[in-house]
């Protein structure tokens, strides 16, 4: 590097970058995603956040190419996925939990995946490790518990050691001692620079795991922000959750006195 | 591709169902073959050895059932609990997958198929052996013919099958549609009596039956090795069909 010339700071790197460009999709009449335009970068954990049918679902699925959007696209590290050769060394996704077949051992199932993307099978057992499933490893999956499930969809995410990471509504079906292991995973992945895009409808776990936040209601962008922002003007985050998608919940109880 | 049949091989190996349904294509084959020759021991002893190998690959009607069922599951078998999500997040190119499960369960339905085939002429003639009835040796180009055309049957069967599975992604109904596909058709060329054999000959089980798995096809029908091409014909419209609706539709 030249002596006294640093590069220009502001430009924003094209690697490990989630770029959503005026994303829509349409079921019917009405629309799931509404023009959501959002970035998203390495090095922190993104919490992707909104109340349940708010549209996080059908993103995360056309990001991964799954589910095609009616106008705009998904980008990561500037192409569309399915344009990805070995799209597991690039991205891991956690799908709601199941997307395996329930007759498959979890060994099994990973290492169908990783052999259509030429990962090796060495790297089968490492990830049975991590998620702590070795054990149950040769058992089929449709007799593991929601908290095995999920722990096999987040073995699939790390199978080709992505630098971006895609889970839904990961904590769901964990138990508390998962929620906090699923947390700490996650924010060393980020500590070691991946890009981490996870979506929950619990306000109180994101608070805990992620820095940024992306906060959606009806498919619409209401917010981009940092969990310290958002908590700034309001007596608790919660509140403040509250007030920001108060406008677009199709569902409300009322007080049941 | 390589790593994408790869996969699909894993995928088919790793679940019961591809087990029992093969060994139940062979095991059904073989029974019937062995009760036919049974059934001509004890009450005819007096049958040509075409008669017995006709008869004795009976046992296909339930074998394409089965073997039909197998290629239906290598894709439904994905949708019940969301499978082809992982799958198409692995590979986001869906012609490449739908093409690695015709490979890969179509080259094990057409092994299983002819092992299915063999095993039904082997039941007929252990059944008959010791009677007076002529055995029916392989060396014989219409009986070898006649069990490997039957083995060539249940494999392009078994591509059907993936085909419909790919159209219909659900489990029930994909099957429901296949078996419906292979007797409607046989029910209907009846109802026109003599003159149905100019549909007929286009019918599967009729083909099967009357053309495919004997010695010599009843006249009016094709030959045997081209209803195996027309089964084949049908399996490619299937797939293709498949195909495109997979590439159109959100998974």
């Amino acid at each position: 590097m030249v002596p006294g010339f640093w590069p220009p700071p502001a430009l924003p790197s094209v690697d490990r970058v989630i770029e959503l460009r005026e994303l829509t999709k349409r079921y019917g009449d009405q629309l799931a995603v509404d023009a959501l335009s959002v970035q998203v970068r390495p090095g922190v954990v993104t919490g992707f956040l909104g109340p349940n049918g708010s549209g996080k679902s059908t993103t995360m699925r056309m990001i991964l190419g799954l589910d095609a959007p009616d106008r705009g696209e998904a980008l990561i590290n500037g192409v569309r996925y399915r344009d990805l050769r070995r799209p597991l060394t690039v991205v891991g996704a956690l799908l709601d939990a199941g997307a395996f077949h329930p007759g498959r051992s979890g060994r099994a199932h990973l290492a169908a995946l990783a052999a259509s993307n030429g990962i090796p099978g060495s790297r089968v057992e490492q990830v049975l490790r991590i998620v702590g499933l070795s054990e149950a490893a040769a058992r089929r999956a449709g007799t593991y518990s929601l908290g095995m499930r999920q722990r096999l969809g987040v073995a699939v995410a790390l199978l080709g050691d992505p630098g971006v990471l895609l889970l839904d509504e990961p904590v769901n079906g964990l138990d508390p001692e998962g929620i906090r292991w699923i947390r700490e995973l996650l924010r060393g992945l980020a500590a070691e620079g991946r890009t981490v895009f996870v979506s929950s409808h619990l306000i109180a776990e994101m608070a805990l795991t992620a820095d940024r936040l992306v906060v959606i209601g009806r498919g619409r962008l209401l917010a981009e922000t940092t969990v310290a922002e958002l908590a700034a003007g309001a007596e608790s985050l919660e509140d403040a959750f509250f007030r920001l998608t108060s406008e677009v919940t199709d569902y409300r109880g009322v007080g049941a006195s | 591709m390589r790593n994408v049949v790869r996969m699909e091989l894993i995928k088919l190996r790793s679940v019961r169902s591809t087990w029992w349904l093969a060994i139940a294509a062979v095991l059904s084959m073989a029974a019937v073959g062995a009760g036919v020759g049974l059934g001509y021991r004890s009450h005819t002893p007096v049958a040509t050895a075409a008669q017995i190998l006709d008869n004795s690959l009976g046992g296909a009607i339930v074998a394409q059932l089965l073997l039909g069922a197998l290629g239906v599951l290598t894709v439904t078998g994905e949708y019940g609990m969301g499978m082809i999500r992982s799958t198409f997040a692995a590979v986001p190119r869906r012609g490449i997958v739908l093409a690695a499960k015709v490979a890969v369960c179509g080259g094990a339905a057409l092994a299983v198929g002819l092992a299915a085939s063999f095993a039904g002429y082997l039941g007929g003639q252990l059944a008959i052996r010791g009677t007076a009835i002529p055995a029916a040796a392989l060396g014989d180009p219409a009986i070898l013919r006649a069990v490997v055309l039957t083995g060539a049957y249940l494999g392009a069967t078994t591509l059907i099958g993936v085909g419909i599975g790919a159209i219909v992604r659900h489990s029930g109904g994909a099957i429901g549609t296949l078996f419906g596909l292979m007797f409607v058709p046989m029910i209907v060329a009846g109802l026109f009596g003599e003159s149905g054999i100019a549909v007929g000959r286009f019918v599967p089980l009729l083909m099967l039956l009357n053309s495919v798995a004997v010695t010599s096809p009843v006249p009016g029908l094709f030959a045997g090795w081209i209803c195996v091409l027309l089964m084949c014909g049908y399996a490619a419209v299937a797939v293709l069909c498949g195909g495109v609706l997979l590439r159109r539709r959100d998974a």
